[in-house]
């Protein structure tokens, strides 16, 4: 039976279900968040634009994460000049890396939710506040009473503590 | 500052140029060190795009604000055309719809007189992998892989997956096409590799026969492995085997019967003083328009007969009896229903292809008139009956009519059968009580309920909601599925009567 051309409807489909990989690709590109949005939106454009060349028999984020790779050297050719932003060197060295650890990235996502539920209700009220209300330093220093250098040592020993729990069970598991 | 801090202080925004060039230095030369921040990097991504994760549902306003403003940034410079996906990258992420799945690998097409042993199994019944235990009577079991099983009470299949089963005992009948070619049987003492025929196995007592028919059959026993061909049998050949075509003309003749019960009834049932106006749906070949849906009652009165709008003819319940499909936005059948009543009941026989409307009409008049009644479907599936009564001096914008729902009766598992829908009220009780499938699903008195006021129908229609008003748009209502029998009462029925309603026009 001969395929039928990819349609709009399928890459919506598609993206709607990769979306959350592409963004994790761009961010861990450009870690910036806002920059990681502006550069996954001019992806999915891209995409929509050469979807007709999306060979359907193939795996779809290996083929979008070109598209995003090319839309982050452009972002970097627009922004040339921040000093915040990895050298081109550097952004091959990592998605290098990354296509290499994928799937044990994706391994540990899968038992971040366990070590999430884990935490006690003090770091689960700082995850809340920071990444689902999304609030600033500033509403985040005054709802904690922190000073902002405590804020920031309490989210990084936070942080800390997730990334050693996968790794302990990816340890039990004998993934590591 | 060590590794660690670096890249935390890169995440949170608050790495300085010259951290940022420490930063970027480390990762340069280090495989290490891009591991970890890869780890961190991605973990704080995740945490970014799905922060709900154990923390439960949040009160996320603040992000809401945030998003709706930032979309909007994002999808103003975008080309029309752009649009379509930028509305699936817009923030928050909406919980995504899960689609729905199932572990199906087999339907259970055709029964006659089965009986199954652990649980009850019907018709049209999707089967995931487990074991069937046939007390008595004929199923056939079509496999997703194209190959199909017909078996005889008192037998145990297992079905293993859409290529394999495994007949335990009793006769089975297997017809592989060629695009099921592999398909596995396993019985006792042997496995049955099918290349695209047909073949019959019988296991008694431990021991398995099989006999091709057609094609050719791999038979792999304790001994090499056997190719058997046509008329070959393999094992006792004093066996008989269970015969083709059976189970199809065994249907055919109960399904003919099956019609003939209920067309005795409904010649009787027609002459039930109760009815207003009876529907068949029976389609006249030598009417010119093709549209005419007669109302039956007896005696005739037929300026209570129905015009069919779009709705196109189609098999109702039996293969003998003829059915309206409604699909399309403008498909009905009008109707003039005279007359003012104290009770009400309304009858049907429906087969709901889906419910994809708000909306999903059975019976409502044109309009929403004091004392008219509108019968639908509501998008949960549940069945919804609704009476309008607006006194003299209320507000227009006010909502005064009394409305019923039952549970949900129209779920994956009850779409595409036909089913009997029934509601009775009387006007001075005010009960409504709802009927599926002949037993009761909801019995309620409105807050609104006056007792004594009129019913009344007037300019009414099935399947389908009200003539458009020049210029004006129309909700669209309309019924996705078909419908075989429609009788309307001047009475509320008791359950009894419903009861028998349903088992006088049951399919099988």
């Amino acid at each position: 039976m001969p395929e039928s051309p990819p349609s709009t409807e399928s890459l919506i489909l598609l993206l709607t279900r990769h979306q959350e990989a592409l963004f994790r690709y761009i961010f861990s590109l450009v870690p910036v968040e806002a920059d990681a949005r502006d550069i996954l939106q001019e992806t999915s454009v891209a995409l929509f634009r050469k979807f007709d060349q999306y060979d359907t028999t193939r795996p779809f984020l290996p083929w979008a994460y070109r598209f995003a790779y090319l839309q982050v050297q452009k972002h970097r050719e627009k922004s040339a000049r921040s000093p915040l932003l990895f050298s081109e060197d550097v952004i091959d060295l990592i998605a290098h890396e990354r296509t290499h650890i994928e799937p044990q990235l994706d391994e540990r996502l899968r038992l971040l939710d366990g070590c999430l539920a884990k935490l006690t209700p003090k770091d689960k009220e700082l995850v809340t506040s920071r990444y689902a209300l999304r609030q600033n330093a500033e509403e985040m220093m005054q709802r904690f009473d922190m000073s902002r250098r405590t804020l920031f040592r309490n989210l990084e020993m936070l942080r800390q503590r997730l990334h050693e729990c996968v790794t302990r069970q990816l340890q039990t598991e004998g993934l590591a | 500052m060590n590794l660690e801090t670096l890249i935390h202080t890169q995440l949170d925004g608050e790495i300085t140029p010259e951290q940022h060039a420490q930063l970027e230095n480390r990762l340069r030369e280090d495989w290490q060190a891009r591991r970890l921040y890869l780890e961190l990097a991605d973990q704080h991504a995740r945490l970014l795009q799905q922060p709900q994760i154990a923390t439960g549902r949040l009160p996320g306003q603040a992000s809401g604000i945030q998003a709706s403003r930032r979309w909007q940034r994002l999808i103003v410079p975008l080309a029309a055309a752009a649009i379509v996906v930028a509305a699936f990258i817009s923030w928050p992420r909406e919980t995504a719809v899960v689609e729905a799945t199932s572990n199906g690998v087999a339907i259970l097409s055709q029964t006659l007189d089965a009986e199954f042993a652990n649980k009850t199994h019907r018709s049209g019944e999707t089967l995931a992998p487990g074991t069937l235990k046939l007390a008595k009577g004929l199923a056939q079991i079509e496999f997703f892989s194209g190959a199909t099983a017909l078996i005889e009470g008192a037998a145990e299949l297992e079905v293993i997956s859409a290529w394999e089963a495994r007949c335990i005992r009793g006769r089975v009948r297997v017809h592989v096409p060629p695009a099921a070619k592999g398909f596995l049987m396993h019985a006792p003492g042997m496995k049955l590799e099918d290349l695209g025929t047909e073949f019959a196995l019988n296991v008694k007592d431990g021991a398995s026969a099989v006999h091709v028919f057609e094609g050719e059959v791999i038979a792999h026993t304790d001994k090499p492995p056997a190719s058997l061909r046509q008329g070959m049998t393999l094992g006792s050949t004093q066996t008989d085997f269970l015969p083709a075509g059976e189970l199809q003309s065994l249907v055919k003749q109960r399904s003919a019967q099956r019609f003939d019960d209920w067309q005795k009834w409904s010649l009787e049932t027609r002459k039930d003083p109760r009815l207003i106006a009876y529907y068949t749906f029976k389609h006249w070949p030598d009417d010119r328009w093709d549209r005419l849906v007669n109302n039956f009652t007896e005696p005739r009165r037929p300026n209570r007969a129905g015009g069919a709008v779009g709705a196109r003819w189609t098999q109702g319940r039996w293969p003998e009896k003829e059915a309206l499909e409604f699909k399309r936005p403008g498909d009905r059948v009008r109707l003039s229903l005279d007359g003012s009543y104290t009770a009400l009941t309304l009858a049907c026989w429906v087969k709901v292809d889906s419910v994809d409307k708000k909306y999903n009409s059975l019976l409502l008049t044109d309009g929403y008139d004091n004392g008219e009644p509108h019968w639908q479907i509501y998008e949960d599936g549940s069945l919804m009956f609704s009476i309008m009564y607006r006194p003299a001096d209320a507000s227009k914008g006010a909502k005064h009519n009394q409305m019923y729902f039952s549970k949900p009766v129209f779920t994956a598992d009850s779409l595409g059968r036909w089913h009997h829908l029934a509601v009775t009220y009387h006007n001075q009780s005010g009960r409504v009580i709802q009927y599926f499938d002949g037993s009761e699903v909801s019995r309620e008195i409105s807050m609104l309920h006056q007792a004594g006021r009129p019913i009344t129908f007037g300019p009414c229609e099935i399947g389908n909601w009200g003539l458009p008003t020049e210029g004006h748009q129309f909700p669209i209502r309309n019924l996705n599925g078909a419908i075989d029998e429609f009788a309307i009462y001047s009475a509320a029925l008791d359950a009894e009567d419903v009861k028998a309603l349903f088992e006088a026009g049951k399919v099988e």
